[in-house]
């Protein structure tokens, strides 16, 4: 059997685009990533990007999926890993605005780019009022999926502030939830958009 | 019911923030200094006897740190198979994903490619996937003693249950019906990804688990590594779900803790999404065979109920089937053959032996409700249980009013068609019914509650809360036997140092089990409080309580529910979509009406999936799976989730935190039959097989 990358893999499956942008400039103070040991083998690039407002330089192992960086090297590990094959929406990040599956993203492929994750939702403390809308709805069971639920919902209201039932339905359709919440999920995404949950709904 | 301050209003969850800003740390979420990854190598064959495994190559890869096999690591993983035929790493493996080595290295990729590298000589056996092959003499046998698998007596002989004499039960009927019915193995697929980080301190073992229990993963471990218990610490902070898959202690954790020790260093060890699928378990596939007598006024005569379950390659589960108990007649027989196959291992998933069984005798009653020229919901009212197996009274039961709200809620009058398949299309719509109950018993379970001079509560319990909200139910209990609200009352949980027994989040026991050792707790605390008056500055009352109450003489105590399903078919495509869903429960008080309806719809939900979509399926000429994953799977998405309008019937029940009953898993247990019976309302025909799928549906048309 023939073996396959992972870079290979996400390559051949991808259709990011890596866009040229302006470099930040300004170099962020990191906190100390967790230590994983990389393999002196493996090509490596050097990368900018900023993550939740802030400038970052690092450098990345050419196979390392955003996930993957985000998790093991950022200490961001809000965005969590269900299926790491883009089936389940648990990784899905922001990109310059734009949701991905960052599972299905190589970290190399971020240079200059803009990522938001659930860490980045709340600002100055404040929970943005998705979060809130989650909290007052128990839209999280378990919670596994709702960092994904979360950006996706925030990608969905970034451009149409107050969605219908089904508006909200088909922009999540990409992000599974086994305790199967979609109920509550709906609800929560609705009245953060400021829209009143229909009684009707569903599939009727 | 009296009202009461704290029970029974809508609260958010405690730790709702951390769940909504990335906070909340899993399993997967822990780094430890100097920790390693690894990765499991597992069969490709559905059987074979490994001759050689060569790990030279893989060895000599830089970052290589610890490998386990079979050759050096011979470890009895007795909660992966209940009669101890399941070690870690098995030589003949039995199924495709048995494992066969697991490596820990310096990062994940090391690990991965490490895998490619081991050498493996494979003697292939003949292999088996289907159940009724797996029993003809000659078929090869996969454990010593055959492919029938033990009863409950360990004996080789199927689970039995008996009352009264079906025969004359059957003679006595003016007319029987005879039917079969199979349901399919099917995932959990619990969104978190399998994960265990282990770290020794000497002879000390740390691991962090993702686990429905952190006390009986603890005691599991200790017995399967043969080490003093207290020697063990285990942290479950968040769980990810696991709906079953994650009780007692997992493979993951003993491989982890046994790379580390090899390794010595900290060793994550990460399942993959299709390992998962394959190489963990789903729910029991079953074939059941009905024989049911009927008077022509519909009274029920007998009923006889014979089923092969699959067990997969290993006896994780009780692979029993469950249904026939929702109906009141007083000659039954129930024979159920757990059979080994080389496929998937099947154990525990929510309600684990009911909706499948529910499916079952809920299809074969709906046809003989219509044989009859009898509404189904007018059958059941008539034929429903009315105390436990015919005999003893139930402490409460509210399936009535769950059958008849639940009945006004839906408008089932109006979209019921009395004539089966009457509807224009080529978009059929029609409505189905259900129902089910779910043992509520009575158990052991721990909890320490203390306050301190600040007047801050603190409830230690040993819950993980796996997604239902068992942390907030068990602060809400707290707080209202104490009487202050829940502010004051800090929930600890999650880590075996610092938290009692409890039970384990799985039988839909948290709330009845360690919500009467929280109350007890409470109860002792209150006394001393008189006692001793509240402490002051550095003072602090601790008080404890480990709550073991009898089963319940003469009565017996359960919950009880009726799903209504409305669904359109499209004759032309075979498609299915739930329109309309009502859910009744009957689960005593509920605690947190806001989280209940979160687990009711959820479940429901489950339910609908397992009822249209979910299937692993296997090559029978490769043995292999073919469609291990969530798209493989469909399991139920935003876009196929219908709105699930919940119907509380609350009974007045005696026992139990505050009159509590089970839940959790009773929100699965009708979902699929009413939905089947729903689609069989829609186009006039039986489908007898889950799951539902496109071409079963435009099968029966042609």
């Amino acid at each position: 059997m023939k073996k396959i990358s992972r870079r290979t893999f996400v390559e051949g499956t991808s259709a990011g685009i890596v866009v040229a942008a302006a470099i930040p400039a300004v170099e962020a103070q990191q906190k100390q990533p967790p230590a994983v040991v990389t393999d002196p083998g493996v090509p490596r690039t050097a990368i900018r990007l900023n993550v939740n407002g802030v400038n970052r330089r690092v450098e990345v192992e050419d196979r390392w999926t955003l996930v993957e960086l985000l998790r093991d090297h950022l200490n961001l590990t809000g965005t969590k890993i269900g299926c790491d094959r883009g089936e389940c929406g648990a990784c899905t990040v922001l990109v310059d605005g734009t949701p991905l599956y960052s599972c299905s993203q190589l970290a190399v492929w971020m240079d200059g780019r803009s990522i938001q994750t659930v860490e980045g939702l709340a600002k100055n403390g404040k929970l943005d009022p998705l979060q809130e809308a989650f909290i007052e709805h128990d839209a999280p069971q378990c919670g596994y999926c709702t960092s994904g639920q979360l950006m996706i919902a925030k990608a969905l209201l970034m451009k149409n502030a107050h969605p219908t039932r089904d508006e909200v339905r088909t922009a999540m359709a990409g992000n599974l939830c086994r305790c199967s919440n979609y109920n509550h999920y709906v609800e929560a995404v609705m009245a953060a958009g400021g829209t009143a949950p229909s009684t009707g709904g569903g599939n009727a | 019911m009296t009202p009461l301050k704290t029970v029974g209003h809508a609260t958010h969850r405690i730790d709702a923030l951390q769940r909504v800003t990335g906070g909340a740390k899993y399993t997967n979420d822990i780094y430890l200094p100097g920790m390693l990854y690894a990765r499991v190598l597992r069969s490709p064959h559905p059987h074979a006897r490994i001759r050689k495994i060569d790990l030279t190559k893989a060895l000599a890869l830089p970052g290589v740190k610890a490998i386990l096999t079979h050759e050096n690591c011979d470890i009895v993983w007795n909660s992966g198979d209940q009669l101890g035929q399941r070690k870690l790493f098995n030589n003949p493996v039995r199924f495709a994903g048995d494992p066969v080595a697991a490596i820990a290295a310096a990062n994940r990729h090391i690990a991965e490619d490490a895998t490619h590298l081991i050498e493996v000589d494979y003697e292939v056996l003949p292999f088996l996937t289907d159940l009724e092959e797996a029993l003809k003499p000659g078929a090869v046998p996969i454990h010593t003693g055959g492919n029938l698998s033990l009863n409950n007596q360990r004996q080789p002989q199927p689970q039995t249950y008996k009352r009264g004499n079906v025969a004359d039960g059957l003679k006595a009927a003016d007319r029987v019906f005879e039917d079969n019915f199979t349901s399919a193995h099917h995932n959990n697929a619990q969104l978190e990804i399998r994960a265990s980080v282990a770290e020794w301190s000497g002879d000390k073992l740390t691991v962090h688990a993702a686990t429905q229990g952190i006390a009986n993963c603890r005691t599991d471990i200790a017995r399967d590594l043969k080490i003093p218990v207290e020697n063990i610490r285990v942290i479950s902070e968040y769980m990810g779900g696991g709906f079953g898959n994650k009780n007692q202690n997992q493979d993951s954790d003993l491989m982890a803790a046994m790379l580390s020790k090899q390794a010595g260093a900290p060793v994550k060890l990460e399942f993959t999404r299709k390992e998962d699928f394959v190489a963990v378990h789903g729910r029991w596939s079953s074939r059941q065979a009905y024989k049911v007598g009927v008077k022509n006024d519909g009274t029920l005569t007998a009923i006889q109920m014979t089923a092969l379950t699959g067990a997969g390659a290993y006896r994780k589960g009780s692979c029993d089937l469950s249904g026939t108990e929702i109906y009141q007649v007083p000659n039954l027989e129930t024979s159920v053959s757990p059979v080994y196959t080389n496929t998937a291992v099947a154990a525990n998933y929510r309600a684990p032996a009911y909706p499948q069984g529910v499916f079952g005798i809920e299809s074969l009653m709906d046809d003989v409700a219509y044989a009859l020229k009898m509404d189904p919901l007018e059958f059941r009212l008539k034929n429903m249980t009315r105390k436990f197996r015919d005999q003893t009274p139930y402490t409460s039961s509210g399936l009535e009013d769950c059958i008849r709200k639940g009945a006004e809620k839906f408008e089932w009058t109006k979209r019921w068609k009395p004539v089966p398949g009457s509807g224009a299309g080529p978009v059929k719509r029609g409505a189905g019914m259900a129902m089910g109950m779910f043992g509520s018993g009575l158990g052991r379970s721990s909890a320490v509650v203390r306050l301190d001079g600040q007047g801050q509560y603190y409830v230690h319990v040993g819950v993980t809360d796996v997604g239902t909200a068992a942390k907030t139910t068990m602060g809400l209990i707290a707080a209202e036997e104490l009487g202050v609200p829940l502010e004051k009352v800090r929930v600890v949980w999650g880590d075996t140092d610092t938290c009692p027994y409890s039970v384990g989040e799985s039988g839909s026991r948290t709330t009845v089990q360690t919500g009467m050792a929280v109350i007890e707790a409470v109860r002792d605390l209150k006394k001393q409080i008189a006692d001793k008056g509240a402490p002051k500055g550095s003072e602090v009352l601790t008080a404890m309580a480990t709550t073991n109450p009898q089963p319940l003489a003469g009565v017996s105590r359960n919950s009880f529910v009726a799903h209504f399903a409305e669904v359109e078919v499209n004759i032309e495509t075979g498609h299915v979509i739930v329109t309309r869903f009502v859910a009744a429960h009957d689960s005593g008080r509920v605690v947190n009406p806001l989280t209940a309806q979160s687990q009711v719809q959820g479940g429901s939900i489950q339910g609908i999936g397992m009822a249209l979509h979910e299937e692993l399926l296997y090559d029978k000429r490769s043995g292999l799976p073919l469609n291990a994953g969530y798209y493989g799977a469909r399991i139920m998405t935003h876009l196929d989730a219908p709105l699930v309008d919940v119907v509380w019937v609350e009974t007045d029940e005696p026992y139990g935190p505050f009159g509590a009953k089970t839940l959790g898993e009773p929100t699965i247990i009708p979902t699929v039959a009413a939905v089947a019976n729903a689609v069989h309302n829609a186009i006039g025909k039986r489908i007898k097989s889950l799951p539902i799928t496109r071409d079963k549906v435009l099968g029966v048309l042609a």
